[in-house]
């Protein structure tokens, strides 16, 4: 069975760079990871340090710019795989599928239903599924991604950032979507507001898994534009994801 | 039946991704060169379960390396013709799939294979068992089919070759099936998508008519209903002809009732004035009556300006959708005016009043030639003055019609200002506007207008004499 992962949370809050560091722990392993980048505004590409020129939202418009010069009789589901899996970035432990542009005014109804039938196919292929996605859970509600079994919203120390883990929380009914487990993870974490915040979820009832710790290497690499991949393996974000994951069983 | 492959078959291997890292080669694919075709041939030019390599084998393939490949089948049998070349074809990306290790996607000249390094450590080192299994597979799938031969290349220079006769025949191929249309077949497709938002919506998809939202045609809907009878596409028993000219269908009549929950219970597939095609809200493009000229505008998504009517594609479109039957706007699909049957029951193209300019470019290669420079855009009318000058100076046949209408008029009182068209409902219908005929010997009139906006400049009620 395929373990599906979704993380979100506010911007800012370096939701991002722990999905980066999480796809990063599981690719040492043995299992095959979908990376899925849902996020219109981030950039998990390039903190993950792999090119992506295409996206899939590119094969989209492709679709519906295209379909009327496209045989009349072709199957233009297999058509949409076809470009779909070109635009899948293969890296060697992980394949990495980005999203990009949102919806134009067109109507989306039928290409949605292909992409949802495509997806339940792709999914299958892979052990983990990771999707960095924005706290609005677009994806979701078009139903192209059915089930997630955990969805792990990132918080920074501010009182906002888990006001926004409470609203997503909200959320997650709304878009009708089976969810089995939503945690909490705190990232940026300092010894000032540690017990503050351990404290705050419990007032807000949230399942806090764990606390990423401020790591100026991860600053370091940001400012630079280098990969998160570059981190180094002792560092103490790296250590802490690495927890997470034995939490989470993966 | 896999003892004397080196692999296993069967449908639970279809969608089986064989990733970068696991792959042992790759072929075809767009990074290079492939295709595959099958023809039809008569019983004495082929050897039954005969395959023929052209280029390397497998086995002679390094690991990790992309190579191209054609796949040809010549198949025969009493009741094998060309018209089952494409569905014939079409199943050897089952088939390929049905191989453990084996990945097929695409058709035609796009196709894209890989073959695992697991495939070829279970012992896979040849097409031939790769092309035995899927003659196999063909003849026991399609018994129709009596004898088949395999061609597979993979020398460029012979697959660059074979692919020039190839595309002539795909080309030769999709003419015959852009020549299908609604007489030609018994089943048409509804769609339900729209339904969430549009719940009495209606939509029918027939070879001559695509969707509303211009992305399912025929063929789309053949396949899906095929998939997944249950789905949002599924099949229409199209029944017995009603009206031939407007497109109404028993069987399209019984589904509209059931899907718009007895709303409407007759839908004419190429009318504009006559029990219309319901519109969802999807649709590409809408076309609304102007009664002043007595002609039908169209305005697509796209254009961001008003129509002559002064009226936009969203104000329209607001109007319009929501899975209503309404007298006066079409939503349509934007390959509908390719039909030959566009509007049919109205006057087909010579009822075109007024199109944006680039939507007119798009589909000007459909529009005959004696019309074409008689409608006008943006460009050459802006309102109602502007468009009635264009009409007449350019001889618009519609303005032929207009002086019958009035010679009409005169012979009978004068009703209203403006010209009636033809068709049997009332000509200018806003939403959902009824204005039933009274009963026979009844007194009175009932009027029901709901969510109505109507303005009018002038408007004569006369007692009967």
């Amino acid at each position: 069975m395929t373990r599906v992962i979704a993380i979100t949370g506010k911007g800012g809050t370096g939701k991002t760079a722990v999905a980066a560091l999480l796809i990063r722990y599981l690719a040492r392993g043995d299992k095959v990871v979908l990376a899925i980048d849902a996020d219109p505004d981030t950039n998990l590409p390039e903190t993950l340090g792999c090119d992506s020129e295409k996206t899939l939202g590119d094969v989209r418009e492709f679709m519906l710019t295209d379909r009327d010069n496209l045989p009349p009789d072709i199957n233009k589901e297999s058509i949409f795989e076809s470009r779909i899996f070109e635009v899948l970035v293969e890296m060697p432990h992980y394949d990495l599928l980005v999203m990009g542009r949102s919806e134009g005014a067109s109507c989306y109804c039928y290409i949605n239903n292909l992409l949802r039938s495509v997806m339940e196919r792709l999914v299958r292929n892979y052990d983990t599924i990771i999707i960095d996605t924005a706290a609005g859970l677009e994806h979701f509600s078009r139903k192209t991604i059915r089930k997630v079994d955990d969805l792990i919203v990132v918080t920074d120390g501010s009182r906002r950032g888990l006001r926004t883990a409470e609203r997503i929380h909200d959320l997650v009914d709304e878009v009708e979507i089976e969810i089995g487990n939503i945690y909490v993870v705190a990232n940026k974490v300092t010894v000032d507001n540690k017990e503050k915040l351990i404290e705050l979820a419990k007032e807000l009832n949230l399942q806090l898994i764990g606390m990423v710790p401020l790591d100026e290497k991860i600053a370091e690499l940001d400012l630079k534009g280098e990969p998160l991949v570059n981190l180094p393996e002792d560092s103490p974000a790296m250590v802490e994801v690495g927890k997470i994951a034995k939490k989470l069983e993966l | 039946m896999a003892d004397e492959f080196p692999f296993e078959i069967s449908p639970m291997f279809e969608g089986e991704r064989v990733r970068k890292g696991d792959m042992y080669v790759e072929l075809a694919g767009p990074k290079s060169r492939g295709f595959e075709l099958v023809r039809a041939v008569e019983m004495d030019e082929i050897e039954d379960g005969k395959f023929t390599l052209i280029g390397p084998d497998l086995s002679e393939m390094e690991e990790g390396t992309r190579h191209p490949l054609a796949m040809i089948y010549r198949i025969a049998g009493e009741l094998v013709e060309p018209d089952l070349e494409a569905i014939v074809e079409r199943r050897n990306h089952d088939f390929q799939n049905y191989i453990q290790g084996i990945m097929h996607l695409n058709q035609r000249y796009d196709i894209w294979l890989r073959v695992s390094k697991g495939a070829i450590q279970k012992g896979l080192n040849s097409f031939e068992s790769i092309a035995r299994a899927a003659m196999m597979l063909f003849k026991n799938e399609l018994p129709f089919i009596e004898k088949v031969e395999a061609t597979y290349i993979t020398d460029m220079d012979e697959i660059e070759k074979e692919l020039v006769g190839a595309m002539e025949i795909y080309s030769a191929r999709d003419e015959r099936t852009r020549d299908l249309h609604d007489e030609d077949v018994d089943t048409f497709y509804g769609c339900s998508l729209c339904q969430s938002f549009a719940p009495t919506n209606v939509c029918v998809i027939t070879p001559d008519r695509i969707s509303l939202c211009g992305a399912i045609n025929w063929f789309d809907g053949r396949a899906a209903a095929k998939v997944d009878p249950e789905g949002p596409q599924f099949a229409i028993n199209k029944g017995k002809v009603i009206d031939e000219i407007g497109g109404e269908y028993y069987g399209v009549n019984d589904i509209a009732n059931s899907l718009s929950s007895g709303e409407y219970d007759r839908i004419k597939l190429h009318s504009f004035f006559e029990y219309p095609h319901t519109s969802c809200g999807c649709f590409e493009v809408v076309g609304f009556y102007v009664p002043e000229v007595d002609g039908i505008g169209w305005v697509d998504r796209d254009f961001a300006g008003t129509a002559p009517n002064g009226l936009s594609f969203s104000t329209m479109a607001g109007q319009t959708g929501g899975g209503k039957q309404i007298v006066g706007f079409l939503g349509i699909g934007i390959n509908y005016f390719r039909s030959p049957k566009f509007i049919q029951a109205d006057g087909g193209w010579n009822r075109v009043v007024w199109m944006p300019k680039k939507l007119k470019d798009k589909v000007s290669g459909d529009i005959p030639k004696d019309i074409i420079d008689k409608i006008p855009t943006e460009e050459d009318a802006s309102d109602l003055e502007s468009l009635k000058k264009f009409l007449i100076e350019k001889k618009h046949p519609i303005v032929e019609k207009w002086a019958e209408e009035e010679e009409a008029e005169k012979e009978e009182e004068p009703v209203s200002h403006a010209p009636v068209p033809m068709g049997g409902q009332s000509p200018f219908q806003m939403p959902a506007f009824q204005m039933p005929v009274p009963a026979a010997g009844g007194s009175g009139v009932k009027l029901i207008f709901r969510n109505a906006k109507i303005s009018i400049d002038r408007m004569i009620v006369k007692k009967r004499d």
